[in-house]
């Protein structure tokens, strides 16, 4: 059977939960939301970063009917650069988390599969790079190279995929010591296919419901590099540099000022973060027992 | 208890072992990325000094040397503090990260002395009223404030104490009252400052702006210790052991007290660490664009537009050894108070 057989099935049983519904509608409108921004938004190249002609008189407007979220420091209309700025943080979320799964299963499965030096080695380097915050990589990126969605994805990656690593060793571990596992190996199946039909295959889900929670964590911890500048370019729509533009151009005061500078995107990033959170949540419910065990409490 | 002094040594070994690649793999970014290592170590210098200047990072670095024996050199320079003076601060490099340290350590410290107890309060009483509005109530929350951006919630705390009260609070402390009352830092912690010399204003002032940036990051600690320990408890509740003390006709407080708290302490102390220097991110973006304090963020990103290479780097290696260490003590401390735990 294929791995993401049992997956859909899992998600097809979570359908009717209240919670996946709401996080499923949150996620689906922000996809859709980042495909179709760039032709439903009032100002499309304001969204893109262009400073608009006769800026002066258009600067920090409050929202009204013709600019529904407000103008920022620069006079663009804050809607078109909010909503614009869904495309960015999707491409972010996904690609980090993806990039992370992969490489983690890869490393993990294989620590967990050929024991000895390769498991001494690759545990070494998940620990290594455990250690070691993203920002901290991300400003090595920044020092170096020219702002843009590279620093922020490989600085998140850099550190990432060792999660994934770890709870793929952790999971592949208890399975490779199983009967069936070393009874592919005696009847001479190839490692590739033992680990991924008969490792990866069985451990998939708790590790994909993980993904998809960090997803969130994923968008505010890239949100967090873009809002100190490290990873995108001033002008590109991102909440997180527009949040940046926000407070860094007018200091504290942005908030007592111009609080829609700050509270529009901000809002965003809480909308589709909890929109994964709470598609995960129900999800690592229905895998986890002890989630699910039956409260009989003595008193 | 005592923890196996074996367990130690390995654990601080493997330590040590991650650390030394962490120096290694930042010499080499610093190495291999596009640019000249010795400009970027002397800051993109300009005007006519920069030749010199790069002549002599060149030799701090000991760039004609052979790469092993660099390398070596650059790790005995990150571990005796001597990475040379800071280019925009004109004062070693060490002195410009530990007032960094101090000032962001404060403010973690702080908000983690609240942070713990409260989610540990939170978590058991959920815990032990399961299914209950008050139970719900804090699940819900605890899920929506974990999808706060926790620099946007800054800003908005920020927001709410300007408009309630008039009071923005900006620094560490007011630099004219700091003045006028010969307020005088020793440690670095403003707080414990103000507290030994007697100087309750400046305690006064230090603390109303520390609450609201320890407010916004104390959410996600608080979320996390409640909802662990929430579900430490209630497994905890479902032991045999908790069955026969009701059996016995042990008090319910007393079984909570003695049985339950003291099996969950373990890893509610691990996952405090682990937050902990989840945190420290999280601080520093808090601490320098929103609130305006100085420390590890603010020091970041001065260095970044000031092309100071050294601080730099030396922050990204002592933020890491920072955060292994954290990590390393924690291990050691659940090691001393969980039996169970074996490397």
């Amino acid at each position: 059977m294929p791995p993401s057989l049992p997956f859909i099935r899992l998600v097809h049983r979570n359908l009717r939960k209240y919670r996946f519904k709401i996080g499923l509608s949150i996620t689906i409108a922000i996809l859709v939301l980042s495909l179709v921004s760039q032709y439903i938004a009032p100002y499309p190249r304001e969204g893109l970063g262009y400073v608009p002609v006769g800026e002066e008189s258009r600067r920090l407007l409050p929202p009204s009917p013709q600019y529904l979220f407000g103008t920022d420091t620069l006079g663009r209309d804050l809607f078109s650069r909010v909503i614009m700025a869904s495309r960015s943080a999707i491409i972010q979320a996904f690609s980090v988390v993806f990039l992370s799964l992969i490489i983690g299963l890869i490393v993990g499965v294989l620590a967990a599969y050929f024991k000895g030096l390769v498991e001494l080695v690759l545990n070494y380097l998940t620990e290594l790079f455990m250690a070691i915050p993203s920002i901290v990589i991300a400003l090595f990126f920044r020092l170096t190279l020219e702002a843009g969605f590279h620093v922020v994805i490989i600085s998140l990656v850099t550190t990432w995929w060792a999660w994934y690593a770890r709870i793929t060793y952790v999971y592949a571990k208890g399975v490779v010591e199983l009967d069936y596992v070393v009874l592919a190996k005696l009847s001479g199946l190839s490692p590739a296919k033992i680990i991924m039909r008969h490792v990866v295959g069985v451990i998939i889900q708790p590790i994909l419901v993980q993904a998809i929670s960090d997803l969130g964590s994923a968008l505010l911890e890239a949100s967090g590099i873009n809002f100190m500048g490290l990873g995108l370019p001033p002008g590109y729509p991102d909440w997180g540099v527009i949040l940046y533009e926000g407070i860094s151009e007018m200091g504290i005061i942005a908030f007592t000022r111009a609080p829609w500078l700050v509270f529009y995107p901000g809002l965003f990033i809480l909308l589709t973060t909890l929109g994964f959170t709470l598609l995960a949540d129900p999800l690592r419910e229905d895998l986890d027992p002890r989630l699910r065990r039956r409260w009989k409490l003595w008193f | 208890m005592p923890v196996s002094l074996n367990y130690i040594f390995k654990r601080v070994l493997l330590s040590i072992l991650v650390v030394i690649g962490v120096i290694v793999f930042s010499y080499i970014l610093l190495l291999y990325t596009p640019g000249d290592p010795a400009v970027k170590w002397a800051g993109n210098p300009r005007g006519p000094e920069a030749r010199k200047a790069i002549e002599i990072a060149r030799r701090e670095l000991g760039l004609d040397q052979p790469i092993h024996v660099q390398i070596a050199q650059f790790i005995y320079h990150v571990f005796t503090g001597n990475l040379g003076l800071s280019i925009a601060y004109k004062v070693p490099v060490s002195q410009v990260i530990t007032s960094g340290f101090t000032a962001t350590l404060e403010l973690l410290i702080f908000t983690y002395l609240l942070a713990v107890p409260l989610g540990l309060w939170l978590g058991i009483y959920s815990a032990l009223r399961r299914g209950s509005r008050f139970d719900s109530f804090i699940q819900s929350l605890s899920v929506v404030l974990a999808s706060t951006p926790t620099f946007w919630l800054g800003a908005i705390i920020a927001l709410i104490s300007y408009s309630t009260t008039g009071f923005l609070p900006y620094g560490r402390v007011s630099y004219k009252l700091a003045t006028s009352t010969g307020f005088n830092p020793i440690t670095g912690f403003y707080l414990l400052d103000a507290l030994i010399q007697g100087n309750y204003a400046v305690f006064l002032d230090a603390l109303l702006r520390i609450i609201p940036p320890a407010l916004a990051i104390s959410v996600y600690p608080i979320g996390v210790v409640a909802r662990v320990s929430r579900t430490l408890v209630a497994e905890a509740l479902l032991e045999d052991y908790v069955r026969s003390a009701v059996a016995w006709g042990v008090r319910r407080n007393t079984i909570i007290k003695h049985f339950v708290l003291k099996s969950i302490i373990p890893p509610v102390i691990q996952i405090s660490g682990l937050a902990f220097v989840y945190s420290i991110v999280d601080a520093m973006v808090v601490e320098s664009l929103v609130f305006g304090r100085e420390g590890l963020g603010s020091i970041l990103l001065d260095s970044l537009h000031k092309a100071d290479f050294r601080v730099t780097i030396a922050l990204a290696i002592y933020l890491t050894i920072f955060y292994i260490s954290v990590n390393t003590i924690v291990d050691i401390i659940q090691a001393s108070i969980d039996p169970r735990v074996k490397i």
